[in-house]
Formats: structure tokens, sequence, C-alpha cells
């Protein structure tokens, strides 16, 4: 296909620097489209410089350096009139990123090369510091975009978001903005209100956006009801998983493994998951719950776990690297996400592609991919117990679901969900 | 002249109730008698009652010449003991007449004759005394649960002393192709009617609203000697509701058809005597039954979790038969009706057929209710 479109991405996580989700979808979308179109990425850091057929990576971690994008900019930058209005944080809310405590309420972009080099150097994405970090991308990504040539600009989640709606103003192009999560999904629909700037970001941007893609139906749908985007305002596209040759290991402990895996934090649902597990062991102690992942409720986790006596029961391994994870997966019995609200939830798309069943809460984006998965309302933790006991017993659900989710992962690509993207490009006349 | 056959499946099974894993070992009771008498009545009150009064109108108006065959399970014959006797009565009226015929099958509307050749003849001449005893009158026509039938079946049918048995016109299994013929097993000893599918389709899923004179229009067009149509009986009223027009359609048809000097209703039994002395073979090397498009076991054992639910439900029979206890043997049996597993397609999911009176979400929520069950019963008969 003629590569003519040409695609100012603006995103946050990228491979290998990333947290969850964000950066997978960012990077397998961006491939994909790499055959369809130019695609340009902005990014807070990048582990080199990429230029590619198709694909361009740009890290602000690279800044100024020769060759590189501001080298031959006037030093230091001057400050953009109008700041996208990130001043305060909710701090009174449990964050869903690791922000550790005393986060700045007011946020000053770095204008020197080495400064905002320093600032991306980091192997923390987000931090106490993260609105001077959105702060300096917004100005920089601006001064970048404007050496840049573009038919369109496309931003991943509310860290980019004021960047977009600035280039969008400054260059007259369309913004195409692909919402991962909501401030709704990751701190509550408690975050939901103008004194909360990251909400406030959002609903600004849905409310400027010539097209927005959310990762699933439910996203739209909480879009629309806590943010009041109109319903016709959406082209949800799913998110995919590459093709990969998944492995099983033979688990040798005698005791089945439930696994729980990403951040610890409020979005996730962990207490869901201990009342699950007190439920379902007062019946089968043969189980043990592995939980992969660190966040800020990790401590009231363990606390919980104790006070339900059933912590000999658990084991909390932390953040595990991409090829722990695939030991992990592959000597799993269940992978269980009671999620209170996710947009998407790939690690499930992950576990299924090592032929673990999936039990994972109705409010969750991915649930719209795997049909053959179990689900049930978060807080319906009788219901999960039920679930989980019955795939640790009954040998027939297991293998029709391992089976009928194969056919449904043979359905999803990142080229499917590329070209989809390509016909919202399209719709906006380019 | 051709025979019409009018053959009404009645059934009610005992739908399991919401039988979480916690229940295991603490709660041994598996159905929740308000949902299946709330069930029971609306059916009996929609369809059952109004149904069998057309039919029994028709009967006198037309002097006999209406002829009508049902076969009514044992779970639902027990059913009406227990929580309708008039609908029982109903069909007592009806067999009165002397114009109706009943037909054998499982007590259970088992799958038994998969798995159990002993179960299959214990629950066939179970429901025998059941008809016999609640309606007077003993059946000679045998028709399996869902119309299933193999060649295999053949020696067990033979030896409960059937002659005359009903299934599926499946394309391929008819020697001629005919369904409006009286067929003939392989072996010669029993006579095999078949159903026909497209006229029986007709009535169950209509695609236009269903006139009484262009249906019997429709029979006189048909070659053979006798023309089977089979359905649920609930298509009357409830799968297909009053404002349709469907019992109007009942109502209309014995008249419609007999209008036709070349069309006359028969028994089934009766039936069966007609035809040439050179009847077509019917054979079946392979499990037949009236369901879907493929007429195959795929509704009901086609799965991991079909398969597995009945291969540890059918396990249980040498310890119950050395326990020798009769409530347990009767909830055995219950468990056996084929609606269990057919709500556990995942092949048919999506069918609006099987998605009508499933209880479950999913298809694995079936399974696992139905697993958590059996895990109970085990237990009991483990305890002994």
């Amino acid at each position: 296909m003629k590569k003519n479109v040409k695609v100012l991405m603006l995103g946050w996580e990228f491979p290998p620097f990333l947290t969850g989700g964000l950066g997978v979808a960012c990077q397998g979308l961006a491939e994909a489209l790499s055959r369809y179109a130019e695609i340009e990425v902005f990014l807070p850091q990048t582990e080199k410089p990429l230029r590619t057929e198709g694909l361009t990576l740009r890290g602000m971690n690279w800044f100024g350096l020769p060759d590189e994008p501001g080298a031959d900019m006037e030093i230091p930058l001057r400050p953009l009139e109008e700041f996208a209005r990130i001043r305060r944080m909710p701090v009174s809310v449990p964050r869903p990123y690791p922000l550790g405590i005393g986060i700045e309420k007011e946020a000053v972009a770095l204008r020197t090369p080495e400064a905002i080099r320093a600032l991306y150097s980091g192997a923390e994405p987000y931090g106490p510091n993260i609105m001077q970090k959105v702060a300096t991308y917004t100005e920089v990504a601006v001064r970048m975009a404007m050496e840049t040539d573009f038919d369109l600009i496309h931003a991943h989640d509310w860290l980019t978001f004021p960047a977009a709606i600035r280039i969008r103003e400054l260059s007259g192009k369309p913004l195409v903005l692909h919402v991962h999560s909501l401030e709704s999904d990751r701190v509550g629909i408690e975050a939901c209100g103008d004194w909360n700037s990251v909400y406030e970001v959002e609903k600004k941007a849905m409310e400027t956006a010539d097209r927005i893609i959310p990762v699933s139906r439910y996203t739209q749908e909480c879009a629309t009801r806590y943010y009041g985007i109109p319903e016709g305002r959406f082209y949800p596209v799913h998110n995919a998983i590459n093709p990969e040759d998944s492995f099983r290991i033979e688990n040798r402990s005698g005791e089945k493994l439930v696994l729980f895996l990403g951040r610890v934090t409020f979005q996730k649902g962990p207490e869901f998951m201990v009342e699950t597990a007190w439920k379902l062991l007062q019946v089968y102690p043969n189980v043990l719950f592995f939980v992969a992942g660190v966040g800020d409720m990790l401590e009231r986790l363990k606390a919980l776990v104790l006070e339900r006596k059933i912590d000999h029961k658990f084991v909390f391994a932390g953040f595990l690297s991409q090829s722990n994870v695939k030991k992990v997966l592959a000597q799993a019995d269940v992978y269980f996400m009671p999620s209170v609200s996710e947009p998407f939830g790939l690690s499930a798309l992950e576990a299924a592609q090592y032929d673990v069943p999936c039990v994972i809460s109705k409010q969750s984006g991915v649930a719209e991919v795997l049909p053959n998965a179990l689900n049930a309302d978060f807080w319906d933790t009788g219901k999960f117990a039920n679930y989980i006991y019955g795939l640790l017993n009954y040998d027939g659900i297991r293998k029709d679901m391992v089976e009928k989710t194969k056919e449904d992962l043979a359905k999803l690509s990142w080229d499917e969900s590329a070209r989809d993207v390509m016909e919202v490009y399209h719709s906006l006349g380019i | 002249m051709t025979d019409i056959c009018l053959i009404f499946q009645v059934h009610q099974p005992y739908r399991l109730k919401d039988f979480p894993f916690d229940k295991i070992g603490k709660d041994h009771t598996y159905e929740n008698t308000a949902h299946n008498t709330a069930i029971l009545n609306r059916v009996s009150d929609r369809c059952y009652l109004p149904a069998n009064r057309i039919l029994l109108e028709a009967i006198k108006r037309f002097d006999g010449r209406l002829k009508v065959a049902f076969s009514v399970t044992g779970t639902a014959l027990e059913q009406f003991f227990r929580y309708r006797p008039d609908v029982l009565d109903s069909f007592r009226d009806l067999s009165n007449t002397g114009c109706v015929e009943f037909l054998a099958e499982t007590y259970y509307h088992s799958l038994a004759s998969l798995h159990s050749p002993s179960e299959f003849r214990r629950q066939v001449v179970k429901h025998e005394k059941a008809v016999q005893s609640l309606l007077d009158v003993k059946p000679t026509v045998l028709r399996n649960t869902e119309l299933l039938y193999a060649d295999s079946m053949l020696p067990a049918i033979e030896a409960l002393g059937f002659r005359t048995i009903l299934t599926e016109g499946k394309k391929g299994n008819m020697s001629e192709g005919n369904p409006n013929e009286i067929h003939t097993s392989p072996d010669g000893k029993c006579r095999i009617l078949v159903r026909n599918q497209e006229l029986s389709d007709a009535i169950s899923f209509p695609g236009t609203p269903l006139k009484a004179a262009d249906y019997a229009g429709k029979l006189t067009k048909e070659a053979g000697s006798s023309i089977c149509i089979c359905l649920d009986y609930e298509t009357f009223g409830e799968h297909q509701k009053q404002e349709s027009g469907i019992l109007d359609f009942l109502g209309r048809l014995p008249e419609e058809t007999l209008k036709h000097s070349g069309l006359r209703f028969a028994l089934p039994s009766d039936a069966a005597l007609d035809g040439p002395d050179q009847k077509p073979v019917y054979h079946s090397p392979e499990w037949t039954s009236w369901s879907d498009e493929v007429k195959d076991l795929s509704a009901w054992y086609d799965n991991h979790m079909q398969k597995d639910a009945q291969k540890q439900l059918f396990n249980c029979e040498l310890s119950l038969l050395s326990l020798g206890k009769p409530e347990l043997f009767d909830a055995w049996g219950r468990l056996q009706s084929s609606d269990h597993f057919y709500h556990m397609s995942t092949r048919y999911s999506r069918d609006p057929v099987h998605k009508a009176f499933n209880p479950y979400a999913s298809p694995y929520d079936a399974y696992l209710n139905f697993m958590n069950v059996l895990s109970d019963f085990r237990g009991l008969i483990h305890k002994g």
C-alpha cells in the first residue's frame, strides 16, 4: 500500500520503558501502522533513536544531541504562551502509578537540553515530578512538531494530550485521540471533577479531538458516562497481541496456581482477589495465589491477607521481567483479573496465549474479544470463587475454554487493528 | 390414501437450582421446585390445557377421524401428577377417546442409550409403567429421547419387545430417500417410522404466519403412504405464543386436512402396519437425532464439557446398583435429562432455538452448575 499518510504520534510508554499495557499497545500499533503510513513517534524516552522504514522514534532523552531534534534550536526554549492547564494534581486519592508522596502542585517545564535529557533518563516514567515531565514534554513536543511534516496527530493517553491539543491549534491538523485508560478507571469515579487536572485534560482533549479511539466499547461507555462525551464521536479499536510460541512448564508444587498479574492498585481490584481467595480456600485449600506486580495497595493487600489468615496461600513476587512473566504464565492454572475498571487488559490476552483460562471482571474491555473467558462483576467474589473452583476441579471446561479461546485469539492481530485505525484516518479525508 | 401421523413431544425436566461450589457436601437438594412449578404452570395454562381442549373438541367434532399421538416424558408425567392433576386429567380424557396413542420413551428424557443399554432398558420399562398407571394405556411404539437412534440400539429395542420405532428422516439413512414411507430395520425385525423434517419444521419454525389450508395443501403434494409430523407440543402456545395464531392453526388443521379425500389421520401403531411388503431400509450406522441441521449428537455430546459430564454421570451406575437405593437412582435419572447437556453446547450457544428456556448465561455456567451438583451426588454415593 502506498504510504502517503504522515502521522505524528505522541506516546508516553514504549518498550523497554513501560509499567503496563500502554507501552505494549503503543508499540504494537505503531509497528503495524508503519506498513500503511509514515509514523513518527515522540516519546519521553527511547532506548536509542530509531529510524526505520515507516517508523521513527524520537526520545526526548536524546534532545539537543547532534542529529537529534533540538540540536539547532534556540536555547533556552521560550515558554509557550498558553501552557496546557496542568497545575494541580489530586493528591487526596490513591494514585495508580508509583508517584510517591509530595507530588508537586505547580509544574514548570525545563528548557535546557541538558535538563530535558536528564529529566527523561531515569528508570521511572512517572514519579513525583510527573507534572514537570508532562509540562516539559508538552513544550518540547510542540517545538519538535514545528520542525516536522505531518498530516495528523495521534496521541496516546492524557500525558500527551496537552501537547496534542496545542499542536492541533498551531498546525491546524486533525487530532486523533487514543484512549487506553481514563481517570475514572485508574483512580475511580470519585476522581472525576474539575478539581482534578488530569480529568480536566482528558475531558478537554476528548471535547476538542476530531476522532476518539477507545480501546474498547467499555471505555467508550466510561467516556460517555463520566466525561459527557457524545456517543457518536467514538471509533473503538481493540488491542491485539503478536503471535508467539507459548510453552507449558509442569507445576510440581502439587498446589494449583492462580495468577494475578498487574499493578497492585485500586483499579485492579486486589481486595476482591483476597475476598475471592478466602471464599475458595474455605472449601478448597489446594491452591496458591501468585501476585506479580507492585503498586500503592501492595502493603494493604499483604495486611489483608494476614488478617484473613491466608497469608501462607499467597506469594508476592513483585515486579517481574517479561521472561519471568512467561515462566509463571506457563505454570499457571487460572489467570484472575478482578479489575474494578479495566479499559482493555492486555495481560489477559497474554495469559490466553499461554493456554491459561481467564477469569475476568465484566468491567474489562478485553472481555469483548475473549468471549470464552469467564466473567463476573468485580464485586461478585462468590461467582469468581465458583469459577476458579470449577476450572481447578473439572477438566471439561478448561479444555473447551482453551480451544475456543485459541480461535478467538486467531481473530486478533495488530495488523487488523492498524487497518481499523487507518479507516479512522481516512474518515478525516486523509 | 396417505396417513398423517401427528406426534407431539411433551417434556418438562427438573431444572437445577443455582448450585455454587460451597454447597457441595452440604446441600443435597438440586432443584428449585418453585421455579420448576412456575414454568410448569405457565406452560400448562398457555399450551397443554388449551391445546388438549382443542384436540378433544376436534376429535368429537370429526367423530374420531382425528388421531394424535403423544410422547410424554416421565418427568413431565410426574410433575403433572404432583402439581397439575388437571393437565393429567385432560390427557386422560384424550386417551379415553381411543383416538390418541402414547409412545414409549426413556423416563427421564435421558441420553442413556448412548452410554448404558441397561439403564436405557430400566428407563423405558419405568416409563411404560408410569404411562400405564397414569393414562391406562400400554405404549407399543418407541421413540427414544430426541429421536436418537443407531442400528446398534436394535438388540436392546427388540429385547424390550418393541417392533415399531420412530426416528428422524435423516437423508442418507433412508434407502430410497423418501421419509413418507414406513421403513424397516436392516435386520428386518423392526418397522421404522421416520419424521418428515420439512413438514415438521414448517410448524415449529414458520417464516410467515401459518395457514391450515395452505399446510393441508402441502400435505396432498407429498408422495408416500404415511407422513410423520413430529414436534414439541410446547410449540402450541409456549414456543410460539397464542398471539401468533398457532393455536388457531391447530384448531383448523383437522378440518382442512380432512377436506382432502386422499388424506386421513392415523395413529403411528396403525400407520406402521400399512405400506408395501417390500419396505425401504433405514440404516443408521452412526447416531441420528432430530436436532439442528446436522441431525446427529452434536447438540448434547460434542464438546469436552458435555463428554466429561456424561462420562462422570454414567460412571455412577455400578455404585448405584450395589447400593440399591431407589431415591439415589431417581436423583441419578433426573440428572440424565438431555436438557442439562443441551445447555452446555458451545457449538450452538448463539442459536435462538438453543437459547430458548436456557437458564444459563453461558455453556460454561451450565457445565459448572451441573458438575457441582454431580460432585455432591457422587459424595452421597460414596457415603453410601
